[in-house]
């Protein structure tokens, strides 16, 4: 019911061992050079050449192979050369797996014809980014997943808008944010009005009614709600080549006078109407380059 | 009867395990913790055999709690409840760390038992 990754969802199947994992794991990082390492086993560069661009690095935010080109000790070419035998040399994890003897080869081709149907459910429809905002189909995967997350879990019915730039987020009683850092960073904020607060609480805790539930119980299932939704969106980014780590979900104590978009951001907002003529919206706030 | 200890910052998330660890007979909650820190406290006064733990978690995170807690106690079972499982990253360090499983958020209520009847 949720994103995953190829050996959390053999491990789950009971196919594979965690022993067996974590030995193909362990056999991936020896074989899966990263670039400096492989551009050093090439012969392209001296480990005192890495040391250098390392250091560089420091002072200006380029990835190793542009700082390499900066700097003059690659051309662009060797760059696009190192880049090819890193593809083709790559060791995929159900790869490893038979390496270890975990798995035989028609286990990995049956195994992973399943895999790809589980997560089906996750693939992402085309979603639109207003023109000229960065890393679009990130935010495309964060809508799309919160969609479907907002279906899966919560269990609620409803129609996506056209996704907007805002400069102010609307007042709403409930705001829940979620910071994302690493490779891309953002805000993440879900705001609802109480009725929409109370159908996510009642899915999240399972209950028929939370006519009797604090309001406390209340609010955490509406951070709970954002905090699965931003954990998939985490695990689906790894799987598109980011690494996004978030920080725990917090609530808004400005909701009610509603909330800036933060200066050098871009407010993106996916309003989400309910059947009975509800609006709450999904909003992002995107660092500007 | 194995003595769990539920370790999550969300209040509706520990409910939720404790009423499904708490349906199962051969199973006992024994105490529920909001933090990492917590859960090290926790852990010393009421020496649990099996603990659930989320990842992210304010004061102090589940790995981080885990790191220290197999440090401690080598022998704990100690079960990773995260939103954060399909991050292949996470679910290798956790598993390097000692995690006898990590379960995925949302979880249902049978995956819940499964794991915890293998430990």
């Amino acid at each position: 019911m949720a994103v995953k990754f190829f050996g959390q969802f053999l491990i789950e199947k009971g196919a594979v061992t965690r022993t067996a994992l974590l030995q193909a794991i362990d056999l991936q990082e020896k074989t899966n050079l990263k670039f400096g390492e492989m551009v050093i086993e090439m012969g392209l560069m001296t480990t005192v050449d890495a040391a250098r661009i390392h250091l560089a690095q420091r002072s200006e935010d380029l990835h190793f192979g542009d700082m390499a080109v900066k700097l003059s000790i690659i051309t662009e070419e060797q760059v696009q050369q190192v880049l090819t035998r890193q593809r083709n040399s790559h060791l995929y994890i159900g790869e490893a797996l038979v390496k270890v003897g975990a798995l035989s080869e028609q286990e990995l081709e049956k195994y992973l014809e399943e895999f790809k149907q589980d997560q089906q459910a996750y693939i992402s429809e085309k979603i639109e980014i207003p023109a000229g905002v960065p890393h679009q189909p990130i935010w495309e995967m964060v809508a799309d997943l919160t969609y479907k997350m907002l279906t899966r879990v919560a269990g609620i019915s409803f129609r996506p808008g056209p996704c907007t730039i805002i400069k102010k987020l609307p007042c709403r009683p409930i705001i829940a944010e979620m910071g994302f850092s690493g490779s891309i960073s953002a805000r993440y904020l879900l705001s609802v009005s109480e009725s929409t607060r109370n159908l996510v609480a009642k899915a999240i805790l399972d209950e028929d009614s939370v006519e009797n539930e604090s309001v406390e119980v209340l609010d955490d299932s509406v951070k709970e709600f954002i905090n699965i939704v931003c954990g998939n969106i985490a695990a689906k980014a790894a799987q598109l080549g980011h690494s996004i780590d978030i920080a725990p979900p917090e609530m808004r104590a400005d909701s009610n006078t509603g909330i800036d978009v933060p200066q050098d951001h871009t407010g993106l907002m996916f309003p989400i109407y309910l059947s009975d003529g509800e609006v709450f919206e999904l909003t992002i706030f995107v660092p500007q380059n | 009867m194995k003595s769990v200890l539920i370790v999550d910052d969300s209040l509706a998330v520990a409910r939720q395990l404790e009423k499904i660890v708490s349906s199962c007979e051969d199973f006992k909650v024994v105490a529920q913790g909001r933090n990492g820190a917590e859960a090290i406290k926790l852990c010393q006064q009421h020496k649990p055999e099996i603990v659930c733990m989320d990842m992210n978690m304010p004061v102090m995170d589940g790995l981080t709690a885990l790191r220290n807690l197999m440090q401690l106690t080598p022998e704990l079972k100690v079960v990773m409840v995260t939103s954060l499982g399909g991050v292949g990253d996470k679910y290798t360090e956790a598993l390097r760390l000692g995690a006898k499983d990590v379960i995925s958020k949302p979880f249902e209520k049978d995956t819940v038992l499964k794991m915890l009847r293998r430990l």
